[in-house]
């Protein structure tokens, strides 16, 4: 009995003493909690967050990593919630949007008073609402024609220039249409998203998703597109969606000679092409501006926006602040950079990395920063309190004409009228 | 009088203790279901009279949440004929189905075992493997289906997911396909309850197969039909993952069901008021079905 009551006491003196051991370190040391998607196959990340815990010791990063596929609506949920979320990374403005309007997410503007946003050009403006800042821009990405350099050699054909019209677009996607079965080529690739469509007009500002006037200016870009589906010089929608088709593949393969996709592309192409190991052979690779009917060439982009924000009930707003200074900074631009994504900082250091992949990669064109860096960056779908809601809609009209459900026009009719009932403006 | 109280005192404190160890015996899931299920269940009564982003605006509104969805929202009627046309789709198809299955594996069969695992199979993979499976069979242009339909001559088969019109069907087959094994094993316990006496008793009566099916397999299955039924029924009208994982409730809205609607309005529109009216709406209808096949069940079913 003795002995065991000894052995208590001093079983819990030195538990006493470990902890009083710990606690001064502990009390230093700040962990902030990030909630992110795809953070374990991401490398850029890791090597950020590195980089962020050499520049500021005593800060701690605590990773939340959530599914990809359905982050958009967890994170809403999540915050609904109230979770304690310090740094919180979005997709897209629609989901900033319904967390801003859910008082979720908190104003920047103190914290961020005196830094220097210029090399952002301008893009931090579209995470304001009446004039208060509630995230910083991370990463922007605007869509560009991707082509197969080899492809068009092969069929003595010009590679798509930029500010060529849409109608050269798809005479261009005619012409390069060869093959029959295993070995067809498609002219281009139409992936089934809707932006694989409406970015179209969205580069020349005629069509923008939040009002419904706009949305039958997309009549000539369907009708087109759903041209080339008919002629077989494009995958048909139904079988692209049916198989849950990548457009990744479609370009590695070389099924296609072109296809219009978003600036992240690249960095999937220096990563992947070429891959023995994949069976991706190697071959070289351009890309040209959005084609339109107005002679604009890459003064305008057009695409989204990452943004990355505090959360409303963050512990430690400061670190966390610290943290997207960071990561969107000078430094954080170019580690992002030199994978081949685009950041939203924007400093000649950025432009110079993208300059010059070729020298370690190859397939790769030269002079990749005039395509990233057009000084009109046109927001893809600008911030809507209703913007979930009125995408949606405008996901169900893509498919209904796409599979030829609908026609266009009474297609166009019918979903205008269903997003105005979602929230978007009538226009003038 | 007392000393009958003073005799009956320790067998009603028995019978206390008795209760209460029965009652902590349902706790864990009682509670589990109490807080879990049932409260959620009544809150989404009391939130469809608001309008509620999950955020910090809540508005109290009435039933301006039930006027829009039954004279202002443009999807709903399209979305409760998809539900009921995906219900009357599957359950009689998938019940009879099953029940043929169970039947032929009822018999002295060889490889019974192996085919009994075959067909059930489907209900043990997990739906996003069997949904890619079912779609890649059933694409359009390279699918094994449609090549088939074409060197049987049928020059422009259908288009299945790719098209408003066959993309209901192509889910309907693919949910029959995923679920008709587990209740061909539901029915096939039950036929295995069938006393042998009985069919005897029909031969000796020179009853041909058809009629032995007729009056005595069917009539003695009733049970596990209504029990089929109802499971069937519930199950279709509250699915919406099948969709989630194939079309996405396209194209257009042609396989939009009304719990894919419930989940879009909550999660992806962030309208947790109007969502709950939706599940209200579908509490109701379900509740209302169950009723009349309860009603139904005295009058249909033999219980022995």
């Amino acid at each position: 009995m003795k002995l065991t009551r000894k052995l208590a006491l001093v079983l819990t003196v030195a538990l006493l003493a470990t902890m009083f051991a710990f606690a001064p370190a502990m009390a230093e040391d700040v962990t902030i909690r990030v909630a992110l998607w795809d953070y374990s196959n991401t490398e850029y990340y890791k090597t950020m967050i590195n980089g962020f815990k050499e520049a500021n010791p005593g800060i701690d990063v605590e990773i939340i990593e959530f599914s990809a596929a359905e982050y958009s609506d967890t994170i809403v949920v999540k915050m609904a919630a109230k979770e304690d979320y310090d740094v919180i990374f979005m997709k897209g403005l629609p989901e900033m949007a319904a967390l801003i309007n859910q008082g979720n997410l908190m104003p920047l503007d103190e914290l961020a008073e005196g830094y220097d946003f210029t090399p952002y050009g301008g893009t931090e403006k579209s995470l304001t609402v009446d004039g208060v800042l509630y995230g910083m821009p991370f990463r922007k990405d605007n869509n560009l024609i991707f082509y197969n350099k080899d492809l068009f050699d092969k069929a003595g054909v010009d590679y798509p220039t930029d500010g060529m019209t849409f109608d050269e677009y798809l005479d261009l996607a005619r012409e390069m249409t060869s093959g029959e079965g295993a070995s067809k080529v498609y002219g281009t690739h139409v992936h089934t998203w809707a932006s694989n469509v409406y970015q179209y007009a969205r580069f020349s500002e005629e069509y923008v998703y939040n009002d419904a006037s706009t949305w039958k200016n997309l009549i000539p870009y369907y009708e087109g597109i759903l041209a080339l589906q008919e002629e077989g010089c494009v995958q048909d929608f139904g079988a692209l969606k049916s198989g849950n088709i990548h457009y990744s593949g479609v370009f590695y393969k070389q099924e296609a000679a072109m296809m219009q996709i978003g600036t992240w592309y690249i960095n999937m192409l220096l990563e992947n092409v070429p891959n023995e190991d994949n069976g991706i052979a190697s071959f070289n690779w351009g890309v040209c501006s959005m084609p339109n009917n107005y002679g604009i060439t890459t003064e305008n982009v057009v695409g989204g926006i990452t943004p990355v924000s505090v959360g409303a009930y963050a512990k430690h707003p400061e670190e966390a602040w610290k943290f997207l200074a960071y990561i969107t900074g000078a430094e954080g631009a170019q580690i992002l950079a030199k994978t081949g994504i685009v950041p939203a900082w924007a400093g000649q250091e950025v432009l110079d990395i993208f300059d010059h992949f070729r020298d370690d990669h190859p397939n790769a064109p030269e002079g990749l920063s005039k395509y990233i860096s057009g000084s009109n960056f046109i927001i893809e779908q600008p911030m809507d309190a209703n913007g979930k809601a009125i995408a949606a809609v405008g996901d169900e009209m893509h498919s209904a004409i796409m599979t030829g459900a609908m026609g266009i026009e009474e297609a166009i009719a019918e979903y205008s009228a269903k997003a105005i009932a979602a929230g978007a403006s009538e226009g003038e | 009088m007392t000393s009958i109280q003073k005799t009956r005192r320790p067998g009603a404190r028995m019978h206390l203790k008795r209760e209460i160890t029965a009652y902590l015996f349902i706790a864990p899931n009682f509670i589990g279901y109490m807080v879990l299920t049932f409260v959620p269940i009544i809150l989404s009564f009391v939130y469809s009279t608001f309008d509620w982003n999950l955020g910090v605006y809540k508005a109290y509104t009435g039933i301006a949440n039930y006027r829009y969805m039954f004279f202002e929202d443009l999807d709903f009627w399209k979305v409760v004929w998809n539900t009921f046309y995906y219900t009357i789709g599957t359950v009689p198809v998938c019940l009879i189905l099953s029940l043929l299955l169970a039947m032929l594996m009822n018999q002295q069969l060889k490889g019974k075992t192996f085919f009994r695992s075959v067909f059930f199979f489907p209900y043990v993979a997990s739906l996003v493997a069997v949904a890619v499976v079912w779609m890649a069979l059933f694409n359009p242009d390279k699918g094994p289906v449609n090549e088939i339909l074409m060197s049987l001559g049928i020059s422009d088969p259908p288009r299945w997911a790719g098209s408003a019109e066959w993309a209901m069907p192509t889910i309907i087959g693919l949910t029959i396909w995923k679920q008709a094994g587990y209740y061909m094993v539901v029915y096939l316990a039950a036929l295995q309850g069938v006393p042998t006496e009985l069919y005897e008793a029909a031969r000796m009566d020179g009853a041909n197969a058809f009629q032995r099916f007729a009056h005595v397999t069917w009539p003695m299955v009733t049970p596990t039909t209504f029990f089929v039924t109802m499971m069937l029924i519930i199950g279709t009208f509250k699915s919406y993952d099948i969709m989630y994982v194939t079309t996405q409730g396209g194209p257009g809205v042609a396989t939009k069901v009304l719990a894919y609607h419930i989940y879009n309005n909550a999660f992806v529109y962030n309208k947790y008021g109007y969502a709950s009216a939706l599940s209200v709406f579908l509490f109701a209808v379900v509740l209302v079905i169950t009723l009349i096949q309860f009603r139904g069940e005295k009058r249909f079913t033999n219980y022995l």
